[in-house]
């Protein structure tokens, strides 16, 4: 079996008395376009920062292309892209200037990260306004720089924090184009998105996390064989939910997997008592 | 559908929102960093209550022997400093101003008084507005103690001063929060106000220079512009305590007029800014207008650094664009020459027989410059992930190992100190004449020990108690209260050693004694810096968590 791009054993972070991730164990395949999904506060958030080294877990371990993550910090952050929550860019710089500037920091020579920053800014759209500072940027176009710069150095796995998160779809069709083009390359994509539709068509692979937990793993047409297959099995649809199932004739879409793995769904009979 | 909940009690919101603070206030303390903010805002605190308590003393006692000496209305010569510190105070030391964000209030159903009361209440509670209320009280309280008839008018008349301050102090933040929430025009307030704020250190010089000689224009100016000042909110409340006194009451009624028309006035200022923001005005950057270029399709190649990595050299790199982009930032950097010039305005001797420090010492004009350089430079080395904000969690997902970056950032600020040192040199050679190459060297060697002093707890304090620098807004603080704290011990530490060892080299009139013991010094300083910076990465690792959510976090 081929080395894992991402393994995690026993991963755990605890804040205090609150376990955010507990025990994960993640595999995930070089090249895989994998979505890392879960409700709010399930632990989406704690994990990537994890695996990127921005928080250091509890408990566990993390290997990132075969190299454990504590022991080889930097020369896995060689290998990797990040967009964090936030962005991580920098307000008074220039477009131009900041992907030099990350350039530089993932070790390119002067000339290669000018003619990189040169490259992006022309395939995202950013070239136009090259005096402009990065703080007068429109949300969309920061999520570019933010890709942008997170590929400048050609990394082999490429995490994502809520990319799509408040982009329109112009700017949404750009960074789709460019993770494209990177998963035709071979890299490996670690995104996680509350934009279910995005996630079903881009993804190959799966996770869901649940409280801290994870409860589903693989592919899309695993994860709905085995939702369809409890369904078969007349589990909880009976208990006074919200049904979650497929239209007869028609696959289940992600959202209903989804809702049906972390039994979000809302009981029928429930209501506010002053909401009537 | 629900019934609406009943129309909102005023009160009721008040209390809330006075709650909501108090659980901030609660919360902050959870963690070690809340902890230290409030031991040294205790200290501050401690401080301004000195001050105010001095302040009722003198302004008090001032009030009292005026009024004894019936010259009501000299008690302006009281009411115009008390005025000018409660509006430049806020402006000036915005890290003892907490100046919290209302509009998050917008989306409460909150009646547009309500809006303008919390909006004046709670951007009130200011140590300014503190101590100027309580100097007044002092000012009452002396009126009272030497004509108790005249207290009550007197405090009427306070009061209303008062009431006009908070207002004046509103509305001059409401609008420079207006102008300043585009980047240019922040830049250009930002050196108009540093160039206002410094032509007031002009004044003393100035006086000295021509106060003792006779200048027959000066005081028909000055007789021009005294009555005026009548018509001035301190002048007309003088002038209506004096009117009182002297038991004439058109005067006094006129006087309270005036200040009762200043009063709406700038409540009208302050209403026009106040109903935009109720309205839902936004003052986030606007974005500028598109720069059509030629330049597109290449970018230009970052700098090279001798002897550093290439990530080494685009830290620095960004550090200076970062400080020329920012206007106020860079105007600071001047400060020390023009210290030196004021300096060079006030005569040698006077005719009381004192004179400046450099008029008696011209010597001590380039160390006198190059610690002021260095505490300008405090600046930049206290906080220095601050201006970085989100951009921080590059440091820690890039593969450059933290100690480069601190490196980096202190070789930045080393280098601008560098060419600061150098200018000052210049500066006091063409104002004093040259500089003695004892002096030159021991000024040298003295900044070499206080430099990596400044380091080592600058980048200790930066990882420990960073704090996001928002450039767009106004008089949100820009650094901690420990770490503003913590630079005043170091400074007085480092530059009173320095001082202390450099003027008693010079009484012995062995000026290389001083330069030794810098030497020596700076050796040990050194050490402790290398030695901390090798620990800085694992220092930041443990604090990263921290660092990230202070810096990332929404203003």
């Amino acid at each position: 079996m081929d080395m894992p791009a991402i393994a995690t054993e026993g991963l755990t972070r605890r804040f205090g008395a609150l376990t955010a991730v507990d025990e994960m164990n993640l595999r995930v395949a070089p090249g895989q376009f994998f979505g890392f999904l879960g409700p709010n506060g399930a632990g989406k958030s704690t994990t990537i920062k994890m695996l990127t080294g921005l928080l250091a877990p509890t408990a566990g371990r993390i290997e990132v292309l075969g190299l454990d993550l504590a022991v080889n910090a930097i020369d896995v952050k060689r290998q990797i892209g990040v967009v964090p929550e936030g962005m991580a860019l920098f307000g008074r710089l220039t477009g131009a200037e900041y992907l030099n500037f990350v350039g530089r920091m993932y070790g390119l020579d002067r000339e290669t990260a000018a003619k990189r920053a040169a490259e992006l800014l022309g395939f995202m759209q950013l070239a136009d306004q090259p005096k402009k500072l990065v703080t007068d940027y429109s949300h969309g176009m920061q999520k570019k720089l933010a890709l942008a710069a997170a590929v400048i150095h050609g990394p082999k796995i490429l995490f994502l924090d809520e990319p799509f998160e408040g982009v329109d779809a112009i700017a949404s069709g750009t960074l789709k184009a460019m993770l494209q083009s990177m998963i035709s390359r071979g890299a490996t994509i670690f995104l996680t998105s509350h934009v279910l539709e995005i996630v079903e068509r881009l993804c190959s692979h799966l996770a869901i996390i649940h409280r801290g937990r994870l409860v589903a793993q693989g592919s899309l047409e695993e994860l709905r064989a085995g939702v369809e297959a409890q369904a078969a099995g007349a589990l909880p649809n009976g208990e006074g939910h919200t049904a979650v199932v497929a239209t007869p004739g028609k696959k289940l879409t992600l959202e209903q997997i989804f809702l049906r793995i972390v039994g979000g769904a809302r009981p029928a009979d429930q209501e506010l008592s002053w909401l009537s | 559908m629900a019934e609406l909940s009943a129309a909102p009690n005023v009160r009721e919101q008040l209390t809330a929102i006075a709650r909501v603070r108090w659980q901030l206030f609660v919360n902050s303390l959870r963690t070690l960093r809340g902890r230290l903010e409030l031991v040294s805002h205790v200290f501050i605190t401690l401080g301004f209550a000195m001050g105010g308590i001095g302040g009722v003393v003198v302004s008090g006692g001032g009030a009292w022997y005026v009024i004894s000496h019936g010259k009501a209305e000299w008690l302006a010569a009281i009411l115009w400093p008390i005025l000018l510190f409660w509006q430049l105070f806020p402006v000036v030391a915005t890290a003892f101003t907490e100046n919290f964000d209302t509009s998050n209030l917008l989306r409460f159903p909150i009646s547009y008084s309500s809006f303008v009361l919390i909006r004046i209440a709670y951007g009130s509670l200011e140590p300014a507005t503190m101590l100027g209320s309580l100097w007044l009280l002092g000012v009452a309280a002396g009126i009272g103690i030497a004509s108790p008839h005249l207290f009550f008018w007197s405090a009427l008349v306070l009061l209303l001063f008062a009431v006009m301050n908070i207002l004046l102090a509103r509305m001059i933040f409401s609008w420079v929060e207006r102008w300043l929430a585009q980047r240019r025009i922040r830049e250009i307030l930002g050196v108009l106000f540093l160039l206002f704020i410094i032509s007031f250190q002009l004044i003393g010089p100035l006086m000295s220079r021509y106060g003792n000689r006779e200048h027959p224009q000066i005081l028909q100016l000055a007789q021009w512009i005294l009555p005026l000042q009548r018509f001035l909110p301190p002048g007309s409340a003088a002038s209506s305590i004096a009117g009182a006194a002297g038991a004439d009451f058109t005067v006094a009624a006129e006087g309270f007029g005036i200040l009762s028309a200043y009063c709406l006035a700038i409540f009208w200022l302050l209403n026009m800014r106040m109903r935009a923001q109720f309205r839902g005005e936004n003052l986030s950057e606007a974005p500028a207008p598109a720069e059509l270029s030629g330049e597109r399709g290449t970018t230009r190649v970052g700098w090279s650094l001798p002897g550093v990595s290439g990530s080494v050299a685009a830290i620095f790199e960004k550090e200076i664009h970062y400080l020329s982009r920012s206007g106020p930032m860079l105007f600071t950097l001047i400060m020390p020459l023009f210290m030196l010039f004021i300096f060079r305005l006030t005569p040698s001797t006077s005719a009381t027989g004192s004179g400046s420090l450099l008029g008696r010492s011209s010597d001590m004009a380039f160390p006198m410059g190059a610690a002021y350089a260095l505490l300008i430079l405090t600046n930049l080395v206290y906080n220095n992930f601050g201006a970085e904000g989100a951009g921080v969690q590059l440091y820690f997902t890039a593969p450059v190992p933290i100690r480069s970056v601190m490196l980096a950032k202190n070789l930045a600020h080393s280098s601008i100190l560098a060419l600061e040192m150098i200018f000052v040199w210049i500066g006091a050679s063409l104002m004093y004449g040259p500089p003695a190459l004892a002096t030159t060297v021991a000024t040298a060697a003295g900044i070499l020990f206080a430099l990596p002093v400044n380091l080592i707890v600058g980048n200790l304090l930066s990882i420990s108690s960073p704090k996001k620098i928002d450039f767009g807004t106004f008089g949100r603080q820009r650094a901690s209260n420990t770490t503003v704290f913590a630079s005043f011990g170091v400074q007085i530490v480092v530059v009173g050693l320095a001082a202390i060892t450099l003027i008693t080299a010079r009484s012995f009139g062995r000026i290389w004694l001083a330069t030794i013991a810098f030497l020596v010094l700076a050796t040990v300083a050194w050490v402790v810096y290398l030695v901390v910076l090798n620990g800085i990465a694992q220092i930041a690792f443990d604090h990263r968590e921290e660092m990230i959510a202070e810096l990332t976090r929404a203003s």
